[in-house]
């Protein structure tokens, strides 16, 4: 079970590229990386409409269960995808290493077989990089100049102490 | 906990556990209600014609830079019902803190005692050790008639060593309180990564 990460600069920016690789030639509008418990790790593009966060929690949760009901008619690979065919905009997932989502969000311009095609060349390539961040499971980072949780306490009581 | 050090943020899951009625979308419900819009997102409801949870409520708090670091809370809850055993545990994955909405009426124990079970059997598949998660407890509907005593509650659930909130939802109290609780518990535990 994946926990605690952290992830470093320069895999951000690896993962970054494959992401914006991936948005150039699938000619997708918005794609995205999130890890199975929904936490978005990396975007690019932008959406119209909603809130790139959510749809990264919604998207895990949507990934998780249709891994999950591959196995139960089954199946033994981890690996799957789903589809959405929209009338303006569609949805094609991806999961990676069986523990992240890469999300492509496209128009009805786009070709279904591009983003197919280009997605596939994108989780190859992530997922030789999960094997690299699996590692940074539960590695503990630099340690905090100053008490973040006392800071974070008065940030709270900011936010919430009028209740 | 999901460090992101190049956008300097850091990604925490708190999940609403407990029975069906209990109380844990309410909580959210309130908590996105009174929440300047400015620190919190849309909260999405994926929910039955009978407008029960079928998969999980979601609500995102962000608060402004802290210690050089943006920390956002990803709040979910899971369907309450029995036979979500599944959606309950897809929920879980990846949590690094747990509320407990317990329901306090007398009729509802068995519920509660269940559903505590089926969440500490969960995270032992997850491969956590016991007391391995940060748990608040928060006995919901104290306004209701037939409640049980909240010592009670707190020793059939085998609570005793968590944080415990007495609350009404439906009223906010005692929903912020469980909110700052389980986040200062949180982060305290995650300090160590940072």
């Amino acid at each position: 079970m994946r926990a605690n990460f952290a992830l470093p600069v320069d895999m951000a920016d690896q993962i970054e590229q494959i992401l914006v690789s991936l948005h150039r030639m699938a000619e997708a509008e918005c794609v995205m990386l999130a890890d199975i418990s929904g936490q978005l790790i990396s975007v690019h593009g932008g959406l119209e409409e909603g809130d790139p966060a959510l749809v990264a929690a919604l998207a895990a949760g949507d990934v998780a269960a249709m891994v999950e009901l591959s196995r139960q008619i089954g199946e033994e690979s981890p690996s799957c995808s789903l589809l959405h065919e929209g009338k303006h905009k569609s949805i094609y997932m991806h999961n990676v290493a069986n523990g992240f989502v890469l999300l492509v969000v496209y128009g009805s311009g786009t070709l279904v077989g591009m983003v197919r095609l280009f997605a596939g060349r994108a989780v190859e390539k992530l997922e030789a990089l999960a094997v690299e961040f699996e590692e940074l499971v539960d590695q503990p980072g630099a340690p905090a100049s100053v008490d973040f949780g006392a800071a974070l306490a008065d940030e709270l009581e900011k936010a919430f102490g009028e209740f | 906990m999901f460090i992101n050090w190049k956008l300097r943020e850091i990604n925490l899951k708190i999940v609403y556990y407990g029975p069906a009625l209990s109380g844990k979308t309410t909580n959210l419900q309130y908590i996105h209600a009174k929440t300047n819009p400015n620190i919190r997102g849309e909260m999405v409801s994926l929910k039955t014609r009978g407008d029960r949870t079928i998969y999980f409520d979601f609500l995102q708090l962000e608060l402004g830079q802290i210690a050089g670091l943006k920390p956002r809370f990803n709040l979910y809850t899971v369907p309450g019902q029995v036979y979500y055993v599944g959606s309950r545990k897809l929920v879980l994955q990846g949590a690094d803190g747990v509320v407990f909405v317990a329901d306090s009426q007398w009729n509802r124990m068995k519920a509660n005692v269940d559903m505590i079970r089926n969440m500490e059997h969960n995270l032992r598949e997850m491969g956590h050790t016991q007391n391995g998660i940060p748990l608040v407890l928060q006995c919901n509907k104290r306004d209701l008639p037939a409640i049980a005593p909240v010592k009670l509650i707190r020793h059939q659930l085998g609570c005793n060593g968590a944080p415990c909130f007495e609350s009404m939802a439906t009223q906010g109290e005692g929903v912020f309180d469980t909110l700052k609780a389980i986040i200062n518990l949180v982060v305290n535990q995650a300090q160590q990564h940072i």
